[in-house]
This record gives structure tokens, C-alpha cells and sequence, in this order.
């Protein structure tokens, strides 16, 4: 028994064991159209390549542990703090299995944590094709961020600094969320399954990049009944999908003085957007009510106006306009021009009239691009800020 | 068995050849001038006594012209516990403990003196269970003062002690001790017949008492308690255990443990309760810490790197980029260390002792760092798992755990995180299969008893805690005022 | 003899028995088969009706059992149904038994090469893990209770705390309309969740070694009240945070909705090793218990000592897990024993409980003389 016990310990060794240091983990993804590498090439030209479309390159991050501990001892200051290697080919899993080759640290996905995906890409494949190994594979886990890149995606995952690990700065950017109404909440790969199983239409955030530099800068539209991309919403469309769908954790928002055309800046500190979807004699409306309170933070006005109930009026009235000004020309965006339902309209009206629901589920982004939307807004402020006049 | 002296001395002398110790002190009485001897042992009998209490009387103050043996006993000798024997082997027996033999020319009867010189160290504070707040005593090694120090705890009359002689060549006095009206008395007999079972020829401590009596030798827990504190005994007793002391130790036993109460100390009640139950769930944990950290370790570096947080994933990777080790191996190496270290560190003169403790672990530690054997991460998790072992307050418990933590640490080197868990599960299933004395092991925490969980984890008020544990089945429930 | 039931229990040891019983593989799929079922996010109402005729199961058979004071299931039968048709009821119960305890480790194989052990080879995570719970069994009913009373609070405390952090997902938009599609897809979900409920049976074996028996119905009660909360709040929070499209395509949705949480800061950021510790330490006590049940009807039916089975059955347990091919294959043996347990649980007792009423066992009249 003993003996056989021994025996086993002995043989188990080498089961599943993978010491930490031997493996190499990769946080960050990049989905782009093929094209190799100089190194790929290079390789190519030796022999080695393997039966495969080059469809897609894909770029892995990986973190370079060299570079984050033992600060004395790290020889090279100029080393980045990552090592992007890409691979080109059809199959991502494939792909991946290939750096088996290459490096002789395996690389393992436990903690991916974003993937950006090219916009030329994004228009040609479908997403859930694109997706399907990162929800099937048993390493990544569905927490794992997606992008969409109008740049090319692998860009976006460089940087210049020797510091700054570029997967991490993407996720760094979507915390801020509470500061910006241009970011969205980040969009995991467990809130897209749903998603793109129900064939639903959805935006995701839309990330540019320069010389190792990035920004967010809108979103990307991806339509639910194909599964690719569509277009794209500008940062101020995207500031009113926010205020239209509620999801905006806060931000702030500019306005002009009516009269005299100065700026107002105002900062939402609360955000609430309800939408109703109302039946009537089987016609199908939607009502939007949008209710922010806030604060003036900037305003340009000549210090001879006095802040009064007139006065709070008229900046109300400006950023109510304002925010109307910026939902209107989003839900003109998505009602005319992609004819998709990416800020819940559809989901309200599964939650309150299923049995309307249930007939106009299929062609859902169709019929949402006919049925008229009314908004309300009503905007508070509710003060001035530390700077308080006369 | 004739009255010769010079016949019975023979006989002694015959015996005590080999008893260098055995002294003969021939004499004759005054007023009869009748030949006499005392046989006594060196430094076991009180001279002083003999000299004062035999020898002067009996040289100088006898009147009487027949000495027989009743008149020595009532009206000489002015001491108070005399035997009278017949046996040569006897007096020999008897001599060796301490006492002193008189023989005297023509009397068949030999009288045997109690004038054992009791040298006992003084009651000091125990070492081993140094408490901030309790008394200050400990037992020492001589049973009556041991006993005398738990009567003098109180006025109790239903506090028992029930002698035994125990080993079968150095047979020593050992004493069981119970409330007579507060202990199960199924408890108490279990005891004495477990006690009455033990078939040994020597007993130096009561561990060999502790190791005859407990329920199951391949348990790595220990399934009697030991203390040097008098508090402690006490405070078992009156919880309805029972308690075990051995002559020539100040180690007394207590019995029936349960799990919970190898990780509390005393010191948990004298505080207020806030801080004893703190105390308690902190050492709760720490005994956990110490059992499984460096397990989990492994677990986590050689087979879940996914289940780590990213960052310290990489800081992790990081350290142990060049190690040349798996974590197995590396964890082992500086477990091994730091136990030959705190080995090392005992038995050090004292001064020593915490001295080298310290420098030769900071030093192995930066050091096998500084040379690529181990990360500093493992340095932090051994370091944490050897402080948190210190903190239980029984030695033998600590033992206990530091074994168990290898066993786990192997677990995890083949099953990774489900090994650790069928570990713990096994562990979980020992404990929940052993008794003490009748009392399952893992009692107060499982079967359920609400009243019994007021002193688990937890320290409840003084004022909450009315009933005395329930697992013990008691004969009185309620602790009265 | 041995094969008699000595050792005794409490009336919370059996609610906490049949609790731990209950929980077991399907809180990691059952997110997935009720909405595969529902189609709506109603799936938790059907649980809570899945759970209350369970609870009503569970009343028969203790009602079944009243007469019968001391006795287990299998010393029983043979009085209600004459001793040869008891004999093969008793088999079938007996098999029943294997066939889940099978299904258990063979669902905890599955998940552990999946998610924690990639390339160990599925014979040695299931022969370790049967060890240790021979271990347990041979130390009886009580043992089995005492360890099962430490694992169902480690349990709840690290369910309500895992689940807690989920709720960074949750949307309580993915759980309405409630009956928004009236209520059949709420009844076509009742069967799975009903299902998921296996264990109550066991009832019919401790039951026997109940200090008091009349207790029972409580026990029953409570025991079952228990799976049913942890059984709704995974339903609600699951499906609630990655919406009932979400979870038809996942396979193990209870882990990936934990998967899907990370918190930064704490010193743990990943909480699934939490979930498949308690779950694995539930596949554990189901396993033993339904083990330990197996052997103690094979034991009792013919009258030898128990620990022969214990460690005889041991192999054909083995043997039983490796039948299905594949993942697939394993949720239909689960299926199949859902199945099973409704007509062996879930009918037979009332037609036995009616025969018994007929054949005049009237309470307790046996043992009490």
C-alpha cells in the first residue's frame, strides 16, 4: 500500500505539474488581418509553415517577468516590460499551439484580459467565429475585455515607455469610467455569449493608437443578425448612447451659454435614463426619460450675471439642449443609418410587453429602426462648485 | 525470623552489598544497653531527623529496662509514621525510598521509620506555558505537592484523588483527580481502568502515561492534554475532566481533550472576553496558516498559476525566474531549515538559544535567496507558517500541525489544489472518526451543541456561559456561583 | 451483528445529511438545465416548486417508514411487498445508489481535468478521492454525520460569500419579465429542477438510526430547505448576470459566472477555487453518503458484515463511472438517474405507502411492542 502510494507520487509528478516560471502568460490579444511579421517571414523563407490560410495575425502579449521584480539585478533598463509575438494563420487555437514552437516557455491564458479586434476584421468574420475559442478554451476565463481597433489592433498593444505593460493600460482606461461618458463599461466576453447567442446587437468600445500611444475614441457597432461590424459611433454619438441607455456612471458635459455663447461645463454626478416601451393598439412606442443632477464646474460667463434661480434656469435649459442635441443624434444614427437597437430598447420591451416582444424578437433591429422614440430630459444642477459669486 | 542482630545484619549487609548508598549504624539503647542498628540511605533519608528523633532518643532518654516493641513505638520514638515488618526484603525496599529501619537485638519485630527527606524544588512560574495574566505556580516534581497545590486551590470536599501505583519495577505513586459530583463517572472509571491496564516496568514521565492511555497511537493529535499549571487543572476538573499526576513530574495529564481545546489557553479567560475570543479566533487561524499555506503555495505555483491574481502572478514569476528547484523541492528545502533551526534553537542554552535562532534564519533565508535557490516569496510563506505554529499554545499541537503541513505539502505536489482538499477532507474525517475517552474529538464543533460553541472559537461572556460543556455529560450542568 | 444500525444521530445530523445529499454535481449545471428547459428566466420559480416536491417526496417516504421504527428502507420493504418483490426493490435501490455515486465522481473527474488538474489521468483523481471516502465510511453513520456537519457551513459561508462578490455582475433586467411567457415554461423547467433534488432519498435509509425518529418530517424539512436556497440563489444570481441566452451555450455556467468576476485589491482576486473547493467537498459527501447507503442495502439484504461491501463495492463504482464516452454521455447517466429517482422516489413510495396503509402497519406499533 505504502509502496504503491510512493509509486504513485513518484508517477504524478509529472502529471499535470507546470511550475509557474516555466510557463509564459499572455494578458493581452490582438486580432488583425493577415499580414506576417518580418520574423514570420524570415522563418517562412527557413522552412518552417504549416498548411493554413493567412487570414489573421494574431498578436499575443506577453509579460517579460524579467523586467518585474529584483530591481537591482534586472541588467537591461531599457527592456520593455512585455514581448508581443505574433503568428499568422486561420485557426486561433492553432495559433497559439504554434508558439509551442517558438518559445520555450508555453504560453497559457489564465489571465488574458483583453482582446482588441481589428475593424477590417471585425467587418469581414463574424464575432461569435472570432470569439469561439476564447469562450471555449478552460484557461481563459470570460472575464477578459474585448476591443475593437480602427488602427491596427496590434498597435494598440505597444507602447514606448519601458514601464507601462499596454494590455494593462487599456484595462487601467475603462476604470475611469466615472470620470468620462465617452468610455463604456468595459464589455467582457461573459456579457457578450449572451449577447451574441440571443443575436443581439451591441456596441463595443473603439480604441485608437500612435506611435505607442492610445485613446478610446468612440464605439464600434457590431449587428446582431450577422455578427460584424457595421460602423462605428463617434465620441459624442457614444456620449449619447450613454445618456440614452443609462449606463454613463458619470462625466461631464459641455454646453454654451445661450445668449452670450460662453462654455458651461457641467459634471453629472447622478445619471438616470428609463426607457418605456408603450403599446397601443398593437403600435409599439418608446418613451426615454433622462434625469441628470450635477454641477457646474467651468463657466465662462462675465462675472456680471448673478447666479440665480434665472440664471440656473438658462444652464439648465443649455445642457438639457445639449444632452438632447446628443441623444437625438445618436438614436438618428442608430434608428436610420445602422438600423440596430444597441442601447436596450428591444430588452424593455421584452420586460414589459413579452407577448409583444416574442413575434418582433427575430427581426428585432428592423423593426426598432420604424417605431418612433420620444425623449424627456430634465437636468438639474444643484450647485456651483467652491467658487461662489456675490 | 529470629531477634539476632548480628544474624539480621548479616542478612542486610548480604543484600546492601550492592547498595553503596545503604548506610548501617550500630548502637546499643541506654538503660539496657540492648544492641541496636539503623539502617538508612544516604541523602534520601533526613539525618537530621534520625539524629534527633532515633539516635537521641534512644541513646540518651530510654528508661526502660525491656525494650519491646510497643513501648518503642508509644513511648520513644517522637516520630509519626512508623510501620513494623517482619521481612528483611521489605526493610531493604523501604529503606531505599527514604525511610529508616530499626533493629533491634532480640525483638522479631524491625520498625520502619518515616523520615524521607523530601527535597523538592520550589513552586515556580512553568516555562513551557508562560502566560501575561494567571498565576504565577507550576507543578514541581513531587506529587504531594502537586496535589497540595490543587487542594489549596479551594475548599472543595468533593475534589477526589485516587492514588495508583503504577510500573511494575520502579513502581511509582500516580493520582487521579475528579470532581466527585461534577465528572461523569463513566469518564472516571474509563480512566481507572485504562490507568489500572498500564503493564510497563518504568515510568520517567507522565508521556509514557499519556502514550499507554490514549485512544488512538497513530493519531497524529495528541488525545491527552499535558500541563504544568496548576490553573489549568483546576479549571479542567471543574469543567467535569479528569486529571492525571505523576510523581516525579510536573507534567499532569488531563483527559478527556477535545479538539478546541489544544488552541486555548487559559490566558483566554482571564482576559475580558472581547480579547480572549480575538485571541482565539486568531489563533484559529494561525493554526490554519500553518497547516496550509506552504501547501497551497505549491498548489498554486506548480499547477493553478491561474488561479493567482495577474499581478502577483508576474511579481511571482518574477522571483522565480532562475530557481532551479521545483516548488516542491524549494518548499522542502527551507521547511527542513527552519524546523532543524527551531530544533537547533531548543536545545541551545537559553541565552543562545532565540539568538542563533534568528541569525541563522535571516541569514540562510536572505541568503538562499541571494544565491538563486529559493524565491523570496517562499522565504515569506515559511517565515509566516513557522510564526504562525508558534502562537498554539501546546507544544505538542504545534508538532502535530508542522507534521500534518508536510503531508500536505506532498498532497499538493501531486494533486495540486484537489489534493489539499482531499487532505483537508482526511484531515476532517480523522478528527471526526477519534475519541477521547468516549468524547468524540471533534465535539464542541460537531454534533451541534449551541450551549457547548459559548467557549469554542469564540469566548463568551462569563455571565453567558452558565452551563458547563454538555459533550462531557456531566453530572452537575450548571457551573454554580 | 453488524450489519444492524447501533449508532444513532440527531434530528439536525439527518437534516444536515440530507442537505449536503442533495447538494451536489448539478449546482454547477443547473443554471444551464433549467434554462435549456424554460427558455425564460423564470427558471428559479421552478426551482422552488422542484424543491417543494421534493420536500413533499420526502414527507411520504418518512410517512412510509413511521411503522417501521429502527428500520431502514431495505429490512422494511419486504413486510409492505413480500420478500421476493422487496428483494428486487431492494436491488434496484441498491443500484440506484452506485449509479449516482458513480455519476458524482465521474462529474468531479470531468471538472477536475477541466478546470484544475489538465493532463492527470482521470482513474487517479477518482481513486484518491474514493479512498478518503472509505476512509469516512468505515467509521459509520456518526462519523459521516460529525464530517458532514463540518463541511455544509463551510459551505454556505463560502457559497454566500463567492456568490456576494458575483453580484458586481448581476442584472436584475436578465431576470424579467417574471412569467412573461405565462407559466408552462415554468412547468417544462419543474422536471429538471426536481431532478437536481436526488438525494432526499436518502431519507429512507437514516432515517433508521434517528434518535427520534418522529423528527423526521423536520428534518426533511429543513434538510431540503437548505439545497433549496443555495439551489435559488445560484439560479437567480447565474442567470441574472449572464442572462438566460448566456447560459444555454455554457457548460459549467455557475463556474463561469465566478470565473467572470475579478476583484483587484483583495488577495484574492479569483474566487473559483473557492466555488470548486466547497463544490468538490459536496460531490464528496454525496458520493459517501449514497456509497455508504449502497453498501449498507447490499449489507442488510444479506445479512453480512458491512465493511465487505464497503470495500467490495468499491470497484464496481469505478467500473460504473467510466461507462459514459463522453461529457455528453455523463449528462445523459445524470438524466437517466433524474429520471429514475422520479419513478423510484417520486411514485413508488405513494404505491407502497398505500399498500402498506392497506396491510394495516399502523405507527411505531413494531419496535414498541
Amino acid at each position: 500500500m505504502l509502496i504503491s502510494a510512493a509509486i504513485l507520487f513518484l508517477q504524478t509528478g509529472c502529471w499535470s505539474k507546470d511550475e509557474i516560471e516555466d510557463l509564459s502568460i499572455y494578458i493581452g490579444m490582438a486580432l488583425d488581418i493577415g499580414e506576417q511579421s518580418k520574423v514570420e517571414k524570415e522563418l517562412e523563407k527557413q522552412g518552417a509553415g504549416y498548411a493554413r490560410k493567412k487570414t489573421m495575425t494574431f498578436t499575443i502579449q506577453i509579460i517579460n517577468e524579467l523586467k518585474g521584480g529584483k530591481g537591482e539585478k534586472t541588467p537591461a533598463a531599457e527592456q520593455k516590460a512585455y514581448i508581443n509575438v505574433s503568428e499568422t494563420g486561420d485557426s486561433i487555437f492553432e495559433m497559439i499551439r504554434e508558439f509551442s514552437t517558438r518559445m520555450e516557455r508555453p504560453v497559457i491564458g489564465h489571465h488574458l484580459k483583453v482582446i482588441v479586434v481589428n475593424e477590417k476584421l471585425a467587418r469581414r468574420k463574424r464575432m461569435d467565429q472570432l470569439l469561439d475559442f476564447f469562450l471555449r478554451d478552460n484557461d481563459i476565463r470570460p472575464s477578459a475585455v474585448v476591443f475593437i481597433s480602427k488602427s491596427k489592433a496590434s498597435h494598440t498593444l505597444e507602447t514606448q515607455s519601458s514601464t507601462v505593460v499596454p494590455a494593462f493600460r487599456l484595462l487601467g482606461i475603462t476604470d475611469n469610467q466615472y470620470r468620462s461618458l465617452k468610455i463604456m463599461s468595459p464589455v467582457t466576453l461573459a456579457k457578450l455569449e449572451g449577447k451574441m447567442h440571443a443575436g443581439m446587437s451591441y456596441v463595443l468600445q473603439n480604441v485608437v493608437s500612435a506611435k505607442g500611444e492610445v485613446a478610446f475614441s468612440g464605439a464600434a457597432v457590431i449587428k446582431g443578425s450577422s455578427q460584424k461590424l457595421i460602423g462605428f459611433l463617434n465620441e459624442k454619438e457614444l456620449v449619447g448612447l450613454m445618456l440614452l441607455s443609462g449606463q454613463g456612471k458619470g462625466g461631464q458635459i459641455k454646453a454654451y451659454h445661450e445668449e452670450r455663447g460662453e462654455v458651461i461645463s457641467y459634471e453629472i454626478k447622478k445619471l438616470e435614463s428609463k426607457i418605456n416601451a408603450i403599446v397601443k393598439n398593437g403600435k409599439v412606442t418608446f418613451e426615454v426619460e433622462i434625469e441628470t443632477t450635477g454641477r457646474v464646474m467651468e463657466e465662462w460667463t462675465p462675472s456680471e450675471l448673478e447666479i440665480n434661480e434665472a440664471f440656473t434656469k438658462q444652464t439648465e435649459a443649455a445642457v438639457k439642449e445639449e444632452i438632447e442635441k446628443l441623444v437625438l443624434s445618436t438614436l438618428a444614427k442608430l434608428q436610420d443609418k445602422y438600423k440596430t437597437d444597441v442601447a436596450g430598447f428591444g430588452q424593455r420591451l421584452r420586460i414589459q410587453h413579452p407577448k409583444v416582444w416574442e413575434p418582433m424578437k427575430k427581426d428585432w433591429d428592423e423593426e426598432f429602426s420604424q417605431i418612433p422614440v420620444t425623449i424627456h430630459i430634465k437636468s438639474k444642477i444643484t450647485e456651483y462648485g467652491a467658487t461662489s459669486r456675490r | 525470623m529470629y531477634g539476632s542482630l548480628s544474624s539480621n545484619l548479616q542478612k542486610v549487609r548480604a543484600i546492601t552489598a550492592r547498595h553503596s548508598d545503604v548506610n548501617i549504624r550500630e548502637f546499643s539503647i541506654a538503660g539496657s544497653s540492648v544492641g541496636a542498628a539503623i539502617i538508612y540511605a544516604d541523602g534520601l533519608a533526613d539525618k537530621d531527623m534520625i539524629d534527633q528523633h532515633i539516635l537521641k532518643v534512644l541513646m540518651n532518654d530510654v528508661g526502660e529496662e525491656t525494650i519491646t516493641c510497643s513501648i518503642l513505638t508509644n513511648k520513644v520514638l517522637t516520630v509519626s509514621q512508623i510501620t513494623i515488618t517482619h521481612e528483611i526484603e521489605e526493610i531493604i525496599r523501604k529503606v531505599l525510598t527514604g525511610q529508616t529501619a530499626l533493629l533491634v537485638d532480640g525483638m522479631s519485630e524491625m520498625l520502619i521509620i518515616g523520615t524521607m527527606l523530601s527535597k523538592s524544588r520550589s513552586i515556580e512560574e512553568p516555562i513551557s506555558e508562560a502566560l501575561v495574566r494567571g498565576p504565577r505556580t507550576g507543578f514541581n516534581e513531587t506529587l504531594s505537592d502537586n496535589t497540595a497545590l490543587l487542594r489549596r486551590h479551594g475548599e472543595n470536599a468533593s475534589l477526589s484523588m485516587i492514588a495508583m501505583k503504577v510500573g511494575k519495577r520502579a513502581s511509582k505513586d500516580l493520582i487521579i483527580a475528579y470532581m466527585e459530583d461534577i465528572a461523569d463517572s463513566d469518564i472516571v472509571e474509563e480512566v481507572k481502568r485504562r490507568v489500572s491496564k498500564i503493564d510497563i516496568d518504568n515510568l520517567p514521565e507522565s508521556g509514557y502515561v499519556e502514550q499507554l492511555i490514549e485512544d488512538n497511537f497513530l493519531s497524529p493529535f495528541p488525545q491527552v492534554q499535558s500541563t504544568e499549571r496548576p490553573d489549568r487543572v483546576i479549571a479542567a476538573l471543574m469543567e467535569g475532566r479528569v486529571a492525571i499526576l505523576l510523581d516525579g513530574t510536573p507534567f499532569a495529564l488531563i483527559v478527556p481533550v477535545t479538539f478546541s481545546m489544544l488552541l486555548q489557553s487559559p490566558e483566554d479567560y482571564y482576559e475580558r472576553w472581547m480579547s480572549g475570543s480575538l485571541l482565539r479566533v486568531l489563533r484559529f487561524a494561525a493554526a490554519l496558516i500553518s497547516l496550509l499555506t506552504p501547501s497551497l503555495y505549491i498548489s498554486f505555483i506548480s499547477f493553478h498559476p491561474g488561479l493567482i491574481p495577474t499581478k502577483l502572478a508576474v511579481s511571482i514569476m518574477a522571483t522565480r525566474v532562475g530557481v532551479p528547484f521545483s516548488s516542491l523541492v524549494e518548499a522542502l528545502i527551507m521547511e527542513i531549515a527552519i524546523e532543524i533551526l527551531r530544533e537547533a534553537g531548543l536545545r541551545l542554552p537559553k541565552p543562545i538559544g532565540p539568538a542563533m535562532g534568528i541569525v541563522g534564519g535571516l541569514i540562510i533565508g536572505e541568503a538562499a535567496v541571494q544565491a538563486g535557490i529559493v524565491s523570496p516569496i517562499l522565504v515569506i510563506v515559511v517565515a509566516v507558517t513557522a510564526i504562525s505554529s508558534f502562537t498554539i499554545p501546546q507544544y505538542s499541537v504545534g508538532i502535530a500541525l508542522r507534521m500534518l503541513r508536510f503531508i500536505a505539502m506532498f498532497c499538493a505536489a501531486a494533486f495540486g489544489l484537489y489534493g489539499v482538499i482531499l487532505f483537508f477532507l482526511m484531515l476532517c474525517v480523522h478528527v471526526v472518526k477519534l475519541k477521547s475517552f468516549g468524547v468524540p474529538y471533534a465535539s464542541p464543533a460537531v454534533p451541534y451543541r449551541l450551549n457547548d460553541w459559548k467557549d469554542f472559537i469564540l469566548r463568551m461572556p462569563l455571565t453567558m456561559m452558565k452551563r458547563r460543556p454538555k459533550m462531557l455529560k456531566t453530572k452537575d450542568k450548571v457551573r454554580k456561583g | 451483528m453488524a450489519y444492524q444500525a447501533k449508532d444513532r444521530i440527531t434530528s439536525i445530523q439527518t437534516a444536515v445529511i440530507l442537505a449536503n445529499t442533495m447538494l451536489g454535481a448539478g449546482i454547477l449545471t443547473l443554471p444551464r438545465t433549467v434554462a435549456e428547459k424554460t427558455g425564460t428566466p423564470d427558471g428559479w420559480i421552478s426551482v422552488i416548486i422542484g424543491g417543494f416536491l421534493a420536500i413533499a417526496a420526502g414527507l411520504i417516504m418518512v410517512m412510509l417508514s413511521k411503522p417501521f421504527r429502527g428500520k431502514t428502507f431495505y429490512e422494511y420493504i419486504g413486510q409492505i411487498t413480500g420478500k421476493w418483490l422487496g428483494s428486487l426493490i431492494s436491488l434496484i435501490v441498491v443500484g440506484y445508489f452506485c449509479l449516482i455515486a458513480s455519476f458524482e465522481i465521474r462529474v468531479l473527474a470531468e471538472v477536475a481535468d477541466f478546470f484544475l488538474l489538465e493532463g492527470t489521468p482521470s482513474w487517479a483523481i477518482i481513486m484518491v478521492f474514493m479512498w478518503v471516502s472509505l476512509y469516512l465510511v468505515t467509521g459509520g453513520i456518526n462519523a459521516i454525520a460529525r464530517l458532514f456537519e463540518i463541511i455544509l457551513p463551510i459551505t454556505i459561508f463560502v457559497f454566500v460569500i463567492v456568490t456576494f462578490f458575483g453580484i458586481t455582475l448581476f442584472d436584475v433586467d436578465n431576470l424579467r419579465p417574471v412569467l412573461g411567457q405565462g407559466v408552462m415554461p415554468v412547468l417544462n423547467g419543474v422536471k429538471t429542477t426536481a431532478i437536481t433534488f436526488t438525494g432526499f432519498e436518502a431519507i429512507l435509509i437514516i432515517i433508521a438510526f434517528m434518535h427520534r425518529p418522529e423528527k423526521a418530517s423536520k428534518a426533511v424539512i429543513v434538510g431540503t430547505s437548505i439545497p433549496l436556497m443555495i439551489y435559488i440563489i445560484t439560479v437567480v444570481m447565474v442567470i441574472g448576470s449572464l442572462s438566460v441566452d448566456g447560459v444555454v451555450t455554457r457548460t459549467w455556467p455557475t463556474l463561469d459566472l465566478v470565473r467572470s468576476v475579478e476583484i483587484e485589491g483583495l488577495i484574492f482576486e479569483r474566487f473559483e477555487s473557492f466555488l470548486l473547493v466547497i463544490w468538490i467537498m459536496q460531490i464528496y459527501s454525496t458520493f459517501t453518503m449514497t456509497y455508504y447507503a449502497a453498501s449498507l442495502g447490499l449489507s442488510q439484504m444479506s445479512k453480512r458484515n458491512l465493511n465487505g461491501f464497503l470495500y467490495g463495492l468499491l470497484p464496481v463504482v469505478f467500473l460504473m463511472a467510466n461507462i459514459p464516452k463522453n461529457l455528453a454521455g455523463v449528462f445523459r447517466m445524470g438524466d437517466f438517474i433524474g429520471n429514475l429517482s422520479l419513478y423510484l422516489f417520486g411514485a413508488m413510495p405513494l404505491l407502497l405507502l398505500a399498500i402498506s396503509k392497506l396491510r394495516g402497519h399502523k405507527g411505531e406499533g413494531i419496535s414498541r411492542k
